[in-house]
């Protein structure tokens, strides 16, 4: 490990912070080489929108296999625009990564197009859960299945996702445009099964649904990732809930990963907890930037 | 009485036609937002390359519509590949200007070639005419509309029913959900076209055993963009409809008008329905007020 130290602290003598990023990245790529199974990876990825609109300003972070994984922060922080460069959905919005790589599987994944993405298994679910509202419950369900050549399966897998969201079975032929938040949700997340994805990227399934839904939707999270084996990279900003069911989290500023570390650590943490949860003791909303910078120093280094 | 039965008869008949050719356009602007206005001229090639086979080269009825529908289709596949693809991406506009340009390109490729003379179409379809108490009804065309029926219902069940259809209606939806459930947008624009382009050619061949293959032939196109407009550019059924009420009109009223006014009253007709459809309905019978793309 020292002859690396050295090369990083070489290659980046001018600020400490950056130092430590790339400290980082090395460990990462070692980590890489050695191979622990499936794995997502994104190193130091930059996206500018538009091509001057920069957004994502150095995001490294990873989903090891069989992990869930939460991505945390503020609006705009660049939550949805880090899941849209991991499925190339950018590319549809004048997006681009001018910068990093993203690895899954041992591939670089960064400019491929959507649907190869999906190939590789990789499925987003997108933020407002949006679905073929003209289409009826199971067709959308059946063009979720669209990357897979052989279609035996489909059946089998329908079934499957019927057990997951039993509410769905009963509307297979419903118009899904009709559907409430919570079946839509429900909706959108078997639509993504569909495709057998070894990953896949949620984005703010909570986001205006009661309470008990959210709780339902969470466990099933929790039930695909024991059972059906999928890791997960979800987005929230209801982070308690978030954090109670993943492995790890990023906390995402600014287009920047400010912190990171095990979910149990997180929920614990009372920066978190002042910021993200709510629980401020000042009752003032601080970003995150003017904690103590020691603090984040120390993180960056344990 | 009997003149009025006559002219809608006539105009039903021709109108399936004119459905067939609006549907052409609807599909394509189903799936890529793309409106087209070359449609016509696929539809002339599409004649003429028949024509080229059963006439000028003699070869049997089935072999030359195989080898149209061959040739169509790769017409769509190369306009879809060469022209459409590249702009995806860039505003509807420049793909609408590239239409333009295929139609400037085609035209003047099937006029060159025409060079004014008219081609006397092979009788292939069965001649001769039933007669209900004076009422004509031309054996022909009641073929051509069956066979323009039998592909309306071809399509309209392949949308509905098949895999692809369903992707396609996928696409037609939302480019980027489509995507992002695994499907090939791209691809299925390719489809599109081809399927586009074939139907295309069947239409040309039938509109030739009407007309011959005559220097207006392409203009058809221009029926048929009608249709899809007032259709609403999205529906097939609507396309359907659109086009026998449009053969309706222009049949019934070039019946009572003609002999007055001395003749044209059918463009007439296509362009007094475009400029109410654009006045009153700018989105069609069955249209939908949203467009949006890749
Ligand atoms: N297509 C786009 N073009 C330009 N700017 C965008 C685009 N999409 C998002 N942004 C900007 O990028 C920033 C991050 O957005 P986003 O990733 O959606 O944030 P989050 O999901 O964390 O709320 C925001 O400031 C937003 O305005
Ligand atoms: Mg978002």
């Amino acid at each position: 490990m020292i002859p690396l130290f050295l090369g990083a602290s070489i290659a980046h003598k001018e600020g400490s912070e950056d130092d430590l990023i790339s400290t980082n990245l090395v460990a990462l790529s070692l980590f890489q080489i050695v191979g622990e199974g499936r794995m997502l990876s994104l190193s130091n990825i930059e996206v500018v929108y538009s091509d001057v609109i920069l957004v994502l300003k150095g995001v490294t972070l990873e989903v090891p296999d069989g992990k869930i994984v939460a991505l945390l922060g503020a609006n705009g922080a660049g939550k949805t625009t880090t899941l849209k460069a991991i499925s190339c959905l950018l590319k549809t919005e004048l997006g681009k990564i001018t910068e990093g790589s993203i690895v899954f599987d041992g591939q670089r994944i960064d400019q491929k197009n959507p649907e190869e993405i999906v190939k590789y298994g990789i499925v987003q679910v997108m933020e407002g859960r949006p679905s073929f509202e003209n289409l009826t419950v199971e067709e959308n369900l059946i063009v979720g299945a669209s990357s897979r050549k052989n279609t035996t399966g489909i059946k089998r897998d329908l079934e499957m996702v019927y057990n997951y969201f039993p509410v769905l079975r009963g509307m297979r032929q419903r118009v899904s445009g009709y559907l409430s938040g919570g079946e839509r949700q429900m909706l959108v997340m078997s639509r993504g099964l569909m495709a057998r994805p070894k990953l896949m990227l949620l984005d703010e399934p909570s986001l205006g649904l009661s309470p008990i839904l959210v709780e339902d939707i969470f466990k099933i999270i929790k039930r695909l990732n024991k059972k059906e084996g999928t890791f997960f990279l979800l987005v929230e900003q209801n982070a308690m809930m978030a954090l109670s069911i993943s492995d790890h989290a990023y906390v995402i500023e600014n287009g920047r990963i400010v912190m990171d570390g095990p979910a149990a650590e997180l929920i614990e943490n009372e920066d978190i907890k002042e910021f993200y949860l709510g629980l401020s003791k000042i009752g003032k909303r601080k970003s995150y930037r003017d904690v103590k910078h020691y603090k984040r120093r120390k993180r960056w280094v344990g | 009485m009997t003149d009025f039965l006559q002219f809608s008869v006539i105009g039903l008949l021709t109108g399936g036609l004119y459905s067939l050719i609006g549907v052409t356009i609807v599909i394509v602007f189903k799936a890529s937002k793309v409106v087209s206005i070359a449609h016509g001229q696929l539809l002339a090639f599409g004649a003429l390359f028949f024509w080229i086979f059963m006439v000028g080269l003699g070869y049997p009825l089935w072999l030359s519509f195989l080898l149209t529908l061959i040739l169509a289709s790769l017409m769509g596949f190369f306009i879809e590949r060469f022209t459409m693809r590249p702009l995806i991406g860039q505003p509807l506009f420049s793909s609408f200007l590239m239409t333009f340009a295929l139609f400037i390109f085609l035209d003047g490729a099937f006029q060159l070639y025409l060079a004014g003379q008219t081609r006397a179409y092979p009788h292939f379809l069965p001649q001769g005419q039933w007669d209900f108490g004076g009422v004509i009804v031309p054996k022909g065309q009641v073929v051509n509309f069956l066979i323009s029926f039998f592909l309306f219902l071809i399509l309209a069940l392949s949308f509905k029913h098949t895999r692809v259809g369903l992707k396609m209606r996928a696409t037609a939806e939302d480019h980027r959900l489509a995507q992002s459930a695994g499907v090939s947008v791209r691809n299925i624009f390719t489809y599109v076209w081809i399927i586009s382009a074939i139907l295309a050619s069947i239409s040309g061949i039938a509109m030739a055993t009407v007309t011959d293959i005559h220097y207006p032939l392409p203009y058809f196109g221009i029926k048929g963009l009608i249709v899809a407009l007032f259709g609403g550019m999205e529906s097939i059924g609507g396309a359907l409809l659109a086009g026998l009420i449009l053969g309706l009109l222009e049949n019934i009223s070039a019946g009572y008008l003609d002999p007055i006014l001395g003749g044209g009253i059918k463009d007439v007709a296509a362009y007094v329905m475009l400029l109410l459809i654009l006045l009153i309905k700018p989105y069609g019978l069955f249209g939908l007020a949203r467009i949006e793309r890749l």
